[in-house]
């Protein structure tokens, strides 16, 4: 039988927003005033007190958090930054473009860092570790803490699929120096366009951010150090301003969807990690690891179920890294989870039957081969 | 009477039909790299008569990834003017490359007499800066860089429809960089940059630097950005473009206007407009005695009259390291002395110009 539960519903979502959204742009349109203004602060003031951290500046994207983020935090040319191989590519590329060299380890069975083995990472070098929040469920921010302190090294988290995770009721991104977000449209807050920001708790990070992501610029005239240009645009920031609000309601039905995945889905064939009570998970994808993994995507394909895989290839193996010197082999749980995982849909806007569908055609395709 | 110098709240008061293209598009979806962008590029791509248009996020990034595609990189010496804005030195140090100046001259752009100077053994790349629409005179650069066999990315940023024998800026060289920020010629409501060439190799490099080096959705070639042109400022774009012609047009002809009035006033030096030149008047300066004076007594009177710039990029405490003193480029440093601009864009009445005119004669009576 074929079904319709596509990975994501972008058209859904104007659908529900459309009265509202139509009135921002306008709102915008009129306004003439495209480029930084109240609408940015305002949006920024909002996730300031959502992530309860001091600071948020608005950016064009989340790789651009990462840059300036790094480059903020002091981080350059031959410094050291440890980061896990298994995350979109952007972490890395962020680390490289400022001329710092990614130091990767290897993850748990929960896609996140392993942080008992990111001690042995650790050389004369580094200068940051950079734990990614995969999935939306947060890497182990304690320990991750109490090494970078004992290290004295900074922590700068990709928060990039994580907003409104929760460790041990502390916000994704307000636990090290600096947390980076996106907001491209396919994030749980998301954007009609790329935009990202960054929030801390330092000032002087904050500052310096807001002076990198427009040229550098202190004043009309004065250039301190060079910059880049990286603002979120006027339009984008009501758009998200607006979403925020209901960012609670987004996260529950995820965790409505995936608690409904996790009754679900048959334990014989499907991994997923256990919940961990210090971690309160968003969802941003719901992944499972399986056995024949692109004969599972493939059925669901063919039957009307659309899925993602993030990631088929890990960073180390990618062409872009063969400058860092990595081979096959060097992370075994990433390329091990590489070949199983497989993101189901989990966005707001499916039914409680279009999970049961998905949950029981996985389990029909693992039970027809036996 | 005001005189403003932002015209975006008159640009965008009767755009009914662009409303009603925002509207369809929004319902779509299709924010990253969607149709409306591949639609904006071919119709940038035709304007300019180049092969490939690549929409990306902003006229910095546009010079930036260019040079990137070229292979500048970490101790790469890059040529550029001394006056420009701080953009064009952005993004050659952000690919840590290492700027080296040349003084402009009085349209504004590199004096390239004085080019072959400023070349070393490190020398990579040149990255002339189309300014204030005026351009450079790629007819003298292009022989020095093909005999120092260096790369050239045009910084046509300010200068779109700008042209020298009717040959248009960005499309002398590899690559040619274009912003579409609010306050350029042709603009949407957000940062935005083009880059246009007709090497096919280069476009697909800068297709990749653009998207995270994502040859397809698992693939990452090269380690790349993210900098897409954001799909719905396209659709700005695509409403937009149609005009970019009429705009030249109405600015060159708002510059005449401004030109024979102040031709009047001993006080007021007009640039020199050569005939091969087509210059597009992103802003319209001229030189003025007593500068100062001058710009704060027509504020005053409610004319949003600017300077670009009142500190040259090579003295900024940014460049320190480079260890350049005032006096090291002398034309760029008089003009900071004496360049004043006014408001000359589409939407600028005859009125508010000859207010502007009066204003100025008046101070010097």
């Amino acid at each position: 039988m074929k079904v319709n539960v596509p990975y994501i519903n972008l058209p859904m979502q104007w659908k529900a927003e459309r009265e509202f959204l139509l009135l921002i742009i306008e709102d915008v349109m009129s306004s003439g005033d495209f480029i930084g203004g109240a609408r940015v602060e305002g949006f920024e003031h909002s996730v300031s007190a959502l992530c309860e951290t001091d600071f948020c500046v608005a950016l064009n994207s989340g790789t651009d958090a990462l840059v300036t983020g790094l480059v903020a935090m002091g981080i350059g040319r031959g410094d050291e930054v440890i980061t896990p191989p298994n995350s979109f590519v952007a972490s890395t590329a962020a680390i490289s473009h400022i001329g710092a060299v990614p130091v990767f380890v290897d993850v748990v069975s929960d896609q996140s860092i392993d942080a008992s083995k990111i001690e042995a990472a650790i050389t004369k070098k580094t200068k940051a570790i950079m734990p990614v929040h995969l999935t939306g469920r947060m890497a182990q921010m304690d320990t991750i803490m109490e090494i970078a302190d004992h290290f004295k090294i900074g922590v700068i988290e990709d928060s990039a699929q994580s907003i409104g995770s929760k460790f041990n009721t502390k916000s994704s991104g307000s636990i090290g120096q600096v947390g980076c977000f996106s907001t491209h449209p396919l994030k749980n807050l998301n954007a009609c366009g790329d935009g990202g920001f960054l929030i801390t708790n330092n000032r002087d990070i904050a500052d310096r951010v807001r002076s990198l992501r427009n040229h550098g610029l202190l004043d009309r005239n004065t250039v301190k150090e060079f910059g880049y240009v990286s603002r979120m645009d006027a339009l984008q920031a009501s758009i998200l301003t607006y979403r925020l609000n209901k960012l609670e309601s987004v996260t529950s039905k995820r965790q409505h969807n995936a608690s409904l995945y996790d009754e679900l889905l048959d334990r014989e064939y499907c991994f997923t990690p256990e919940p961990d009570s210090k971690i309160f998970n968003t969802y941003h994808t719901y992944v499972i690891q399986v056995s024949n993994r692109d004969g599972l995507q493939r059925y669901l394909t063919e039957r009307g179920i659309g899925t993602a895989i993030h990631y088929p290839i890990p960073i180390h193996l990618q062409p872009a890294a063969k400058n860092l010197g990595y081979k096959l082999g060097d992370f075994p749980v990433t390329e091990s989870q590489a070949g199983k995982i497989l993101s189901l849909p989990i966005h707001q806007f499916l039914k409680d039957s279009d999970i049961e569908t998905v949950a029981s055609t996985v389990n029909k395709f693992f039970r027809e081969a036996e | 009477m005001k005189v403003r110098y932002s015209y975006l709240k008159q640009q965008f008061e009767n755009a009914d039909d662009l409303w009603e293209q925002l509207k369809s598009f929004v319902s779509t979806g299709d924010f990253t790299l969607g149709k409306p962008l591949t639609e904006f590029e071919q119709k940038f791509a035709q304007l300019m008569g180049s092969k490939h248009a690549i929409g990306v996020n902003s006229g910095t990034d546009a010079i930036k990834l260019a040079l990137k595609a070229k292979g500048i990189g970490f101790g790469d010496e890059v040529i550029t003017a001394a006056n420009t804005f701080v953009a064009t030195v952005g993004a050659i140090m952000e690919l840590g490359a290492i700027p080296v100046f040349v003084d402009c001259n009085d349209t504004f752009c590199m004096n390239v007499d004085l080019l072959e100077n400023a070349i070393t053994s490190k020398t990579k790349a040149i990255v002339p800066v189309h300014f204030t629409g005026y351009m450079t005179d790629m007819r003298k650069l292009l022989p020095i860089a093909q005999k120092y066999n260096l790369v050239v990315v045009e910084d046509a940023c300010q200068s779109i429809l700008g042209a020298i024998d009717g040959k248009k800026a960005g499309t002398w060289s590899s690559a040619g960089a274009f912003s579409l920020h609010p306050l350029k010629n042709l603009n949407v409501w957000s940062d935005g940059g083009v880059i246009i060439t007709d090497d096919d190799h280069l476009d697909q490099q800068l297709r990749l630097l653009r998207n995270h080096g994502m040859v397809d959705r698992d693939t990452i070639g090269i380690m790349g950005y993210n900098s897409r042109l954001d799909t719905i400022q396209a659709v700005v774009g695509n409403w937009l473009i149609p005009q970019t012609v009429s705009i030249a047009e109405a600015r060159i002809k708002n510059a005449a206007y401004y030109d024979k009035n102040f031709k009047t006033i001993g006080q007021i030096i007009i640039p020199p407009r050569p005939k091969d030149f087509n210059i597009v008047y992103h802003l319209y300066i001229v030189f003025a005695k007593q500068r100062e004076e001058l710009l704060k007594y027509c504020l005053s009177r409610g004319i949003e009259a600017k300077v670009h710039y009142p500190v040259p990029i090579y003295r900024q405490p940014a460049l320190a390291h480079l260890g350049h003193k005032e006096g090291d480029f002398p034309v760029t440093d008089e003009h900071t002395h004496k360049i004043i601009t006014f408001p000359c864009d589409q939407h600028i009445s005859k009125n508010e110009m000859d207010y502007v005119i009066q204003t100025v004669s008046n101070f010097y009576k």
